[in-house]
């Protein structure tokens, strides 16, 4: 038996015995007891009714126990035995209604180590009580059911929506509650629900004459109107946006120094574009697509929704672009899908029906898109007369890029072409694909680039065997495959190309040679003589002479191009076109080596953008240096306007692997980019080229797609009630928790369709419900039945957040600023700037103190929930810090001048501080200590204009630390 | 019964970082209850990671190579292997190689005090990493990924067995005047909860209460102090009546008092002036030195993990000038690096704690070529095919070497030791499993190897 099972036994052993002792036990009352203790033992499966369900007992313990070996990975399959899928389990395993045939129910029963499943060496074992389950569920016939996540909700759960949505949910609940003799908490008092639905919904707590207002209303419609003013301000998107960028894994640097600049310049339009959405109640279904392809939607080009692609852009920068894209499928799953699909990058998901061909379509989906050169400008910079200098200051720093990128990259390319040899050299030698994402920076000319290479492979394999310069190479790559010894090899290497010399019949004379009509021979006679003369003795002869031939090409033609230039000097001689001294520019011989040197699909024609990545590294720091100069003014000038930080998707990408074991350069089957497999309405169609993100993203708002919104509404309870109806919101899979309550995660989902995706109109519904105004008292009855508090029997007691916390503090001491949107500001910068958290920087290499502190998000990766520590460093914030006793002064110095009793100076206090006024014990408390004065040291002089108000100060400085106001009732 | 429920609850939201154990007694439950996930009994309580961070040259410390004094000036007689930059003909070590202790063990003179300890300590040859990236290797020697964001391997071993002082984090990283290359990412915790990163001390700051945040009031005097944090508690302590069986409550109201005590107590480990005579001159003058001590008071307290870092950057980093640059360096640590052994083994501690020293690859044994294609600076390129590392102490072998590098120390061609093995063999001397220590995310089960690493036997004592 687990401990968990141990404690809940223990804990109902008493129940047992207080029972016991005040009740006589009759019949009923027995049965009764026995059932807690059975729900004890085994709280989940009483929870959820008698009968053992597939989705609900067995699913869960498959995935658990069985599945890493027998499940949906086709490499770490065991034995031939699939257990996840009906029809392979029932072929050998299981004998449904007859455990004692299955294999199945004797494996996991056997005492023989040899036999027992799972393996000892696995370290995890059934307990006798899962056994037992498993063996039920085959005794019932082994019905399996698809799995809860990836159905559609059940048609009973839309009925729902005739009736008044709030008291639906309480409906759900209550019904779920009854059945175990439970009861929803008494609703707390009105001070209560205003501060919980205020921090809620804004993240700050309500002002006195907010809570005052509602207390003297007290019409029903009180609540409704409360709710609805916290809606319209400003502060829900700051709140509520910031919940969204931990899904976003939002940071403002790029992480792990990866490209030489450490900051994002405009990671902040992303996170102002979120803020905005949550303000103007953004559709949640046009919030993803703007956020996965607002580049495809035909906006305008300067439209500020484009910045919503931050949600791509503003991850983690990897060296490596294919942990770029990981980590992009990772947030899209995730975050928007509840699915982890990372797993597959390497092998088939273990627990899930998600294959690695399913995470290399959406893989395909998101790689043929970039940033591109220029960043959309998407609104004004604060003032014109700055925009205007650093417009002239950026043009200046940009040319003087595009000049040293534009001549270094035909330096570059002119170098390439005098190189063939050392790359034909290298694939002669066969020498192994490499992956060019890793490649380092570190060159000097003489140096192979990986990505030439490869460019030169794949080269080779699309032009023809009959290309005239190429066709000897292929033909002697043949023979060099069946001759191994030199001596071989270079006599059948001559007989061959003598052979091919006798193809191309007379050999073309001088002047046919200047003549721009004469037709071309079949192969290329310098590359025939040039290898005669040679006699190679290997293929890597063969690629020197080749080499050699293109570095003559490459000089004769530059030659000739500065030759006929200086005709068309002033004073030059005209020679006419069809002069013999032509003949190096206009011979076909010439033109079919150059076609490999110049056309526009050869490997050393690569784009300036491609060949600054490849200089020397001298060069390449200096124009790094150039870039760097750009980067700087977008990022610190005044004057710098607003960016997105767009994607553009380049259609002419088509050709998409598997790539094996996540190795890029071992390439599997092809694959085309579509949506994941796992639905069973959703039939996965290729996305149009050119649009594929928005393909996706459309699939992901599907209605056919059921994930999109129980991941959404359960992301808003969760943020409400503290815990979701699935305990593991970024994993609805098979090894994520099964809802408690699926009616109503099924009827939340539904109704947000209903609404048109509004996430207001839920907020309003969950914070009607009574399930909302309940107390977050502890129960120990209730506790003993339902301990995670999984059927909402009363509110989970909330400690404010990272975020809430500071901007608690900086509103009730009236210091927060609420200007919004903007530039980052330093959260931990002394004396403090007041603006509300979400306008922080959020520095994912060198996370802050304040962040790691308090739990904030993790950003570099996805965070569905935040964990919830209690350590010191926490503690000493409040106690010693300098922001705690800064805001406490200032809160004191307003109270000295806002009222002119001591009494009604606590009161006044109280009631920013807490939202309620102080009873009479208070008072007095607080009163004794500001009297008291503590130990007279003059300390705080600089700080209090008095003796008396150092200790409203320190008083000040208890209510802020206090439980009470991190914590939310 | 139901009480006990709530304190486990308790327990768990608040058993991390700074010092569950102690906590546990708190509650009277028994110390290792819920915390320690050892498989087996461990051989080793607690670690001093020594991190000579840029990469040390192992043919001119650990790893002797007479071939490459008989070749100076001439080309290998293989292709050199590919490093960050070109490197040229073999360039002969300037140091010198002496055999130490009774085991035989050569060192360089660049450590002429650690050599006295030749007779603890184990000599592993046969490193190597993956690509010759400081940032890289630096991720791969302290997470196992080079590439992707994954916890250190200090943050999992206090996750694993939790620290046994209250009063200070499990786990510290040491680094006087900056930060080594890769920041804050040598000792992240990623998705293990936040409390198991390292907590950073810049120990070119001798004061001692400033090393740890918001550690002391400048504000209000002790008195003062304790006025107000009585006033505190008994507000929160009647909040809490209002609200009885709230565990989270109760939590903060803990972490309190732990905080408040803490403000004593834990600068105390940082303060060296209250070390002996005696002690302060065994392990002599500077922050390397220095920081090497306050290690040793660090596990002394049951800190669980300590890694020590040579300085800001990378200060072993010597592409040019390897005669100057790494003498300088090792200058700067060697009587440190002794004296710590020394110290521990005097107080019994050595058995029980793992020393490792390492950098985050070695360099070549060929010069490295500067861009107008000379060898003239005399220095060296990473290399990450081959390199050294020591350990000692806690069931590590004594005066042993494991490994070999070929003739020439380029490549580990004798018993090559991946940095996964090496972390496969620290955990199992802590108590580990290194299969079976993971920890569930986004619905994986990751571990410090994810699927490679074997335990090395051999360098078991």
């Amino acid at each position: 038996m687990s401990s968990t099972s141990q404690q809940h036994l223990r804990s109902v052993m008493v129940e047992l015995h207080r029972f016991m002792a005040i009740a006589p036990i009759g019949r009923r009352n027995a049965w009764l007891l026995i059932g807690m203790l059975l729900l004890v033992v085994a709280p989940h499966g009483l929870l959820r009714g008698d009968e053992v369900r597939f989705n609900e007992q067995i699913r869960p313990l498959l995935a658990e126990y069985c599945l890493e070996c027998h499940g949906p990975d086709a490499n770490r399959r065991q034995g031939d035995l699939r257990l996840d899928i009906e029809s392979f389990a029932k072929q050998s395993a299981i004998v449904a209604y007859s455990p004692e045939k299955s294999e199945l129910s004797k494996r996991i029963a056997s005492d023989d180590l040899d036999v027992v499943m799972p393996p000892p060496d696995k370290g995890k074992n059934l307990n006798a009580e899962q056994i037992r389950q498993i063996q039920q569920w085959i005794r019932e016939g082994a019905k399996y059911e698809g799995h809860w996540a990836f159905q559609k909700p059940s048609a009973k759960a839309i009925e729902l929506d005739r009736i008044d949505s709030s008291s639906a949910i309480d409906q759900i609940l209550k019904e779920r509650l009854a059945a175990k003799g439970l009861a929803m908490s008494p609703p707390v008092s009105r001070e209560q629900w205003i501060r919980r639905a205020t921090f809620d919904l804004i993240g700050v707590p309500p002002t006195w004459m907010e809570v005052e207002a509602f207390l003297q209303d007290p019409s029903e419609d009180s609540y409704k109107n409360v709710i609805d003013r916290l809606l319209d301000s400003p502060r829900y998107g700051e709140r509520w946006g910031r919940h969204w960028l931990d899904i976003a894994r939002y940071a403002d640097t790029l992480g792990g120094s990866a490209i030489g600049f450490t900051q994002f310049p405009f990671s902040y339009t992303y996170r102002d574009y979120v803020i905005r959405a949550f303000n103007s109640d953004l559709p949640y279904d046009r919030f993803i697509l703007e956020q996965i392809a607002a580049d495809q939607l035909e906006l305008d080009e300067n439209h500020p929704a484009l910045a919503g692609l931050g949600f791509l852009t503003v991850g983690m920068q990897f060296r490596n672009r294919h942990d770029t894209i990981d980590d992009q499928i990772d947030v899209i799953t995730r975050g928007l899908q509840g699915l982890t699909v990372a797993c597959a990058r390497c092998h088939d998901h273990k627990f899930d029906p998600i294959s690695t061909e399913d995470y290399y379509s959406l893989y395909a989906a998101l790689a043929s898109s970039q940033a591109p050169d220029k960043l959309p400008i998407i609104g004004k910079s604060t003032s014109d007369k700055l925009e205007q200098e650093y417009r002239g200051s950026l043009e200046k720093a940009q040319s003087h890029y595009d000049d040293m990128a534009r001549d270094q990259s035909e330096v570059m390319r002119s170098r390439l072409r005098m190189q063939v040899g050392l790359y034909l050299r290298e694939i002669a030698n066969g020498a192994p694909e490499q992956d060019v994402s890793t490649a380092f920076l570190s060159y000097r000319t003489d140096d192979i680039r990986p990505l030439i290479m490869n460019r030169w492979r794949d080269y080779l394999t699309k032009i023809s065997e009959e290309d005239a310069v190429f066709g000897p190479w292929f033909r002697l790559r043949k023979l060099a495959v069946e001759e191994t010894a030199p001596e071989r090899f270079v006599t059948r290497a001559i007989e061959l190309l003598r052979g091919m010399e006798k193809e191309n019949g007379e050999p073309l004379k001088p002047n046919q040679l200047a003549q721009l009509g004469t037709a071309p021979p079949r192969w290329n006679p310098r590359v025939l003589q040039s290898l005669l003369a040679k006699e190679p003795r290997s293929l890597t002869e063969v690629a020197d002479t080749y080499g050699a031939l293109f570095g003559e090409t490459h000089q004769a033609w530059l030659k000739g191009l500065q030759g006929a230039a200086l005709e068309a000097e002033p004073n030059g001689e005209i020679v006419p076109d069809e002069d013999a001294r032509h003949s190096e520019v206009n011979s076909i011989v010439q033109v079919q080596l150059r076609r490999h040197l110049y056309g526009s699909d050869t490997p050393t024609a690569i784009p300036d953008q491609q060949a600054t990545q490849l200089l020397n590294r001298t060069v390449s720091d200096s124009l790094g240096g150039k870039r760097g100069a750009i980067h700087n003014l977008h990022l610190s000038s005044a004057g710098s306007p607003p960016r997105a930080m767009t994607l553009q998707e380049d259609p002419t990408f088509v050709d998409f692997h598997i790539f094996r074991r996540g190795n890029p350069v071992d390439r599997g089957q092809r694959v085309f980019a579509r949506y994941l497999s796992v639905l069973p309405q959703l039939e996965p169609k290729e996305f149009v080229p050119g649009k594929r993100r928005l393909g996706l993203a459309q699939a992901i708002v599907s209605q056919n797609n059921p994930l999109t919104r129980r991941v959404i509404v359960n992301w808003v309870w969760q943020h409400h009630f503290g815990n979701g109806l699935i305990h593991t919101p970024d994993d609805l899979g098979t090894r994520g928790q099964p809802p408690v309550q699926p009616k109503l995660l099924d009827y939340l989902s539904e109704t947000l369709l209903h609404d048109g995706w509004s996430l207001k109109k839920l907020h309003r519904k969950i914070m009607l419900s009574d399930a909302y105004r309940q107390s977050a008292k502890e129960d120990d009855r209730s506790r003993a039945i339902d301990p995670e508090n999984e059927l909402f029997w009363r509110m989970s007691r909330r400690r404010l957040d990272m975020e809430a916390m500071r901007d608690a503090m900086l509103a009730v001491s009236s210091e927060l600023d609420t200007t919004m949107e903007g530039k980052p500001v330093d959260l931990l910068a002394q004396p403090a700037i007041p603006r509300r958290s979400i306008y922080g920087f959020v520095n994912r290499d060198i996370v802050s103190s304040l962040s790691s502190t308090f739990d904030g998000a993790n950003p570099n990766s996805c965070t569905a929930k935040r964990p919830d520590t209690s350590v010191p460093q926490q503690t000493l914030f409040a106690l010693n810090s300098e922001f705690i006793q800064d805001r406490a002064s200032k809160l004191a110095s307003l109270s000295m001048s806002a009222v002119t009793t001591e009494e009604e100076r606590v009161r006044w206090l109280y009631q920013r501080v807490f939202s309620r006024s102080p009873d009479r014990d208070e008072l007095k408390v607080a009163l004794k200590y500001v009297h008291s004065g503590g130990e007279s040291t003059g300390i705080t002089s600089e700080r209090a204009n008095s003796e008396a108000e150092a200790n409203w100060q320190r008083l000040a400085h208890v209510l802020l630390a206090s439980n009470e106001f991190v914590f939310v009732d | 019964m139901l009480q006990q429920n709530h304190r486990r609850d308790f327990f768990r939201s608040c058993g991390m970082g700074f010092g569950s154990l102690a906590l546990a007694d708190l509650l009277s439950e028994p110390a290792n209850a819920s915390r320690s996930r050892t498989h087996f009994p461990p051989r080793a309580k607690q670690v001093i990671h020594i991190f000579l961070n840029g990469g040390v040259s192992q043919v001119d410390t650990f790893d002797p190579k007479p071939e490459l004094t008989k070749r100076g000036g001439q080309m290998l007689p293989f292709d050199n292997l590919k490093t960050e930059r070109r490197t040229g003909v073999a360039l002969p070590s300037p140091f010198v190689f002496k055999k130490h202790g009774e085991s035989g063990i050569p060192i360089s003179d660049l450590f002429p005090h650690l050599s006295q300890c030749a007779d603890e300590m184990t000599i592993v040859r046969s490193m190597y990493a993956e690509l010759p990236s400081h940032e890289m290797s630096l991720m791969l020697m302290n997470t196992g990924d080079q590439r992707l964001v994954r916890p250190s391997i200090g943050s999992w071993l206090t996750w694993g067995m939790g620290s046994e002082n209250q009063n200070l984090p499990g786990f510290v990283a040491l680094c006087p005047g900056g930060l080594p290359v890769g920041g804050a990412g040598n000792w992240r915790s990623a998705f293990l909860p936040g409390a198991y990163q390292g907590t950073l001390i810049d120990t070119s700051n001798k004061d001692p209460s400033k090393l740890i945040d918001h550690l002391r009031n400048t504000r209000l005097s002790a008195g003062q102090q304790h006025e107000q944090f009585e006033l505190l508690q008994s507000i929160n302590a009647k909040h809490y009546a209002q609200r009885p069986g709230e565990s989270a409550l109760e939590a903060r109201i803990q972490s309190f008092e732990l905080a408040y005590r803490m403000q004593m107590e834990a600068t105390d480990a940082f303060d060296l002036n209250q070390e002996p005579e005696h002690i302060l001159k065994l392990y002599g003058e500077g922050p390397q030195n220095r920081q090497l001590l306050m290690a040793r008071r660090l596990v002394e307290r049951g800190v669980r993990f300590v890694q020590t870092w040579h300085g800001n950057l990378q200060p072993w980093d010597s592409h040019s000038n390897i005669k100057v640059e790494h003498r300088k360096c090792a200058n700067e640590c060697d009587q440190g690096l002794a004296a710590l052994i020394i110290d521990l083994k005097q107080r019994g501690m050595l058995d029980e704690t793992l020393i490792l020293c390492t950098g985050e690859f070695g360099r070549t044994p060929s010069v490295e070529m500067g861009q107008n294609g000379s060898g003239a600076a005399q220095g060296r390129d990473h290399n990450h095919w081959g390199y050294s590392l020591w350990m000692a102490g806690g069931g590590i072998k004594k005066g042993s070497i494991y490994g070999a590098t070929d003739d020439f120390g380029f490549r580990a061609v004798e018993n090559p030791v991946s940095v996964h093995d090496l972390h496969a063999t620290m955990l199992h001397l802590l108590g580990f499993d290194h299969e079976r220590l993971t920890y569930r995310y986004a619905g994986r089960d990751f571990r410090l190897t994810d699927v490679h690493g074997r335990v090395i036997q051999d360098l078991l004592a």
